[in-house]
């Protein structure tokens, strides 16, 4: 079969149509999921041993798991309880795009308690001390010393992994979903050119995941105004420095 | 040694050395014969670690000669590319003859101390393991760090690691010791035993350029000093006769600057 | 049948099938990871390459196999070794579609994949090097080669261990993926035990189980390597 670029732009068009659920999804998701990764990250910094055995426990769970086993448990799995089948939540379970939205958030909410934990750490204690010297309480102290700063320190890392959620609502399609994969996978059945509609559904991941990542990175320019300042300075120490080497 | 014509150790004949478009070395000429222990002095920023560096080709210099031991390195020196040796493994060769000690040890981390020592000579040089193995404990023996010899460079202080670094540098059994502002990354406290090192191997009659801020300790050691300024020797000479009768203002304003906070 | 009975090891319970898939989930796992391994390293040593084109290469290799889902690598790796093997097939007189064997390519997709993510930890690695030590290598005379094997590598080694467990661990999981193309590894295995028995919580359960304890214990096994070979390193980092 020799490559045909009429088809590939078919392809390419067709492809299209998915854009907007797969969004969606990670959208969602991404939004859901942070805030149950917040209150995860919380746990884990609360120093009450209560508090984080849970939340380490669901984020070795979901780590530790593939994301293709989560979404098949909530989405076939639940199914399996006639209790869950007779009650007023089975409408949304037994709908994929729920399904696959619940199993999404659940997901990335542990790798992003992480992120953020690990942002939440990152505030270094003798500013701490300093706000509390100043006489802050606690969630003053909380909301405007650590939260900014661990916010800007997390995002290259979060940026990443909205990034990896993207990716992942390709799963979406082992669970029926009609989005960017699931038109490819029935596209190539239906064609057996896998490599055009790898390209067009390649092209189209790459460039969804270029636009995030460049909002990210617009992000952490707004929010490190010293950093714009420094970097031409830094620049000039650098090839002093050199020199002098 | 007076009146005996000695050999060139070292020999640089009109270095120049640009980074970019920046000259930090406008032609800089120096010999160091056998048994000379020669101070390079001079403010920050004014070439004399690239000098230095220049020696076993850490630099390669953009034009003039180097020769060491009275074999000149061949160099790649065609105007519009990066200089470069035209036969790496003559500079290699070279490299074991002029062993350097750095100004932050460099010691590899992931070898003991004992081990740091021997890798050279083992691997480089490929002597005798047993043999290696004698000489490098009598060496860290030596320096007075044997007692350490299977830790890491990282379980040690400042002083300890550049002592190590000097152990491993003998180790190469070499013609000449370079040495890059040894003491420079040392706690105060900690640069006299460095320093003691460095003055029993000068008292050996070994062949040394040293790098140095410390004024005293080159007034001390040195048979020779050279002052450079702005990449280029503005005074050289005799140690004795250059720090009692400074010729040029650059070096005596030097001297009263540097001298009232050497130890 | 309760479930101790259904994932038992007895004539009629599953224990055996969900054992033998997790034994299929490791090979396959191991062998994407190899394959990844030696992807890395090659990415890797293009990235530092003096050959603008190369660097480029491993650029794009890296850009474009991070930002295209692991599921799409794998439906072109199988549907395009397939459609070879059909074209080869009909040759021979064989008509329709001939499918590619799935270990095989979903190992090589995987490891593909991997292979990305490995370049990155690999070229870290390299990058973390420090320079003084690798110079004074060079001041004491090693040739590119004996700087490589003696100072190089083993500390590179060191310090991309934890990236290079992290990795595993990822291609385990995406491992998982391999099922669609019906390779029967924990997934799948779990697919049809969920749809014979029609237990499918059961089943998915188990097979989450049984990812968490590879996880678990390979994660272990990385942190006990990375304790040993951490002598030496700067305490504290």
């Amino acid at each position: 079969m020799p490559f045909d670029l009429t088809f590939l732009w078919q392809t390419f068009v067709s492809l299209l149509s998915g854009i907007p659920l797969a969004l969606e999804l990670a959208a969602l998701s991404v939004a859901t999921g942070s805030l149950l990764a917040f209150g995860l990250a919380l746990m884990r910094v609360s120093r009450r041993w209560w508090l984080d055995l849970p939340a380490r426990f669901y984020i070795f769970a979901f780590r530790g798991t593939p994301l293709l086993v989560q979404i098949y448990i909530i989405y076939y799995g639940l199914s399996q309880f006639p209790a869950l089948r007779h009650s007023f939540l089975w409408p949304v379970f037994r709908e994929a795009y729920w399904c696959a939205l619940a199993a999404l958030a659940l997901n990335t909410a542990a790798y992003s308690a992480e992120i953020m934990r690990g942002g939440l750490l990152s505030v270094p204690a003798g500013q701490i001390e300093a706000a509390r010297a100043c006489g802050m309480a606690r969630i003053l102290l909380f909301r405007r010393i650590i939260v900014p700063q661990a916010t800007r320190q997390m995002l290259p890392g979060y940026s990443n992994e909205v990034i990896l959620m993207v990716k992942s609502t390709s799963l979406a399609s082992t669970i029926t979903i009609m989005e960017i994969t699931g038109i490819a996978a029935k596209l190539i059945s239906e064609s057996y050119r896998p490599v055009e509609v790898f390209i067009s559904a390649g092209a189209i991941y790459l460039s969804l995941n270029f636009i995030v990542a460049r909002l990210f990175a617009l992000l952490e320019w707004s929010l490190w105004p010293e950093r714009r300042k420094n970097r031409l300075q830094s620049n000039i120490v650098e090839k002093k420095g050199e020199l002098h080497a | 040694m007076p009146n005996v014509v000695r050999a060139a150790a070292v020999s640089l004949s009109g270095i120049r050395k640009n980074f970019g478009p920046l000259e930090v070395l406008h032609g800089v000429s120096l010999t160091a014969h056998e048994g000379d222990v020669v101070s390079i002095l001079g403010s920050s920023g004014s070439g004399k670690s690239t000098l230095l560096r220049c020696v076993n080709m850490l630099e390669v210099p953009n034009s003039g000669n180097v020769s060491i031991m009275g074999e000149e390195i061949s160099l790649d020196q065609r105007p519009g590319r990066a200089p470069r040796p035209a036969d790496p493994k003559q500079v290699n060769k070279l490299r074991e003859r002029a062993a350097m000690v750095f100004q932050s040890f460099n010691l590899w981390s992931h070898l003991t101390i004992l081990q740091n020592v021997m890798e050279a000579p083992l691997h480089v040089q490929g002597r005798h393991r047993n043999e290696c193995r004698a000489e490098a404990e009598a060496l860290l023996e030596r320096v007075g760090i044997a007692a350490k010899r299977n830790s890491y460079p990282s379980e040690l202080s400042g002083g300890q690691q550049q002592r190590a670094a000097i152990a491993r540098a003998l180790a190469m059994r070499p013609d000449v010791l370079l040495f890059d502002e040894p003491t420079s990354a040392l706690d105060p406290e900690l640069v006299g035993e460095v320093l003691k090192v460095i003055r029993d191997l000068a008292a050996e009659g070994r062949t040394m350029l040293i790098v140095t801020h410390e004024m005293a300790f080159a007034r001390d050691v040195s048979t020779r000093t050279v002052f450079l300024h702005q990449g280029l020797i503005t005074e050289e000479g005799p140690t004795s006769e250059m720090f009692a009768n400074p010729r040029s203002d650059r070096f005596r304003q030097f001297l009263r600057r540097d001298g009232a906070s050497s130890h | 049948m309760d479930y101790f009975q259904l994932m038992g090891f007895s004539a009629d319970g599953w224990g055996h099938d969900m054992l033998r898939a997790t034994g299929m989930t490791v090979a396959v796992a191991f062998i994407g990871f190899a394959v990844g391994l030696i992807f890395g390293c090659l990415g890797a040593a293009a990235s530092f390459s003096n050959a603008h084109a190369l660097r480029l290469a491993a650029a794009a290799y890296t850009t474009a196999l991070r930002g295209i889902p692991d599921l799409l690598v794998i439906y072109l790796f199988y549907f395009g070794s397939s459609s070879v093997i059909s074209g080869i097939a009909a040759l021979f007189g064989s008509q329709g579609f001939v499918g590619a064997p799935a270990f095989l390519t979903g190992a090589l997709a995987i490891g593909v994949v991997s292979g990305a993510n490995q370049t990155q930890v690999l070229r870290g690695a390299v990058l973390a090097l420090n320079k003084g030590e690798v110079e004074a290598g060079r001041a004491y005379g090693m040739g590119p080669l004996l700087l490589f094997r003696r100072i190089i590598l083993p500390q590179a080694a060191r310090y991309a261990l934890p990236g290079v467990g992290n990795v595993w661990q990822l291609v385990m999981k995406e491992s998982a993926l391999i099922s669609v193309i019906g390779l029967v590894e924990l997934m799948r295995q779990a697919q049809v035990g969920a749809g014979s028995t029609r237990q499918p919580f059961s089943f998915y359960l188990t097979a989450a189980g049984l990812y968490l304890l590879i996880t678990f214990a390979s994660g272990q096994a990385f942190r006990l390597a990375e304790a040993r070979t951490m002598r030496g390193l700067r305490r504290g980092i």
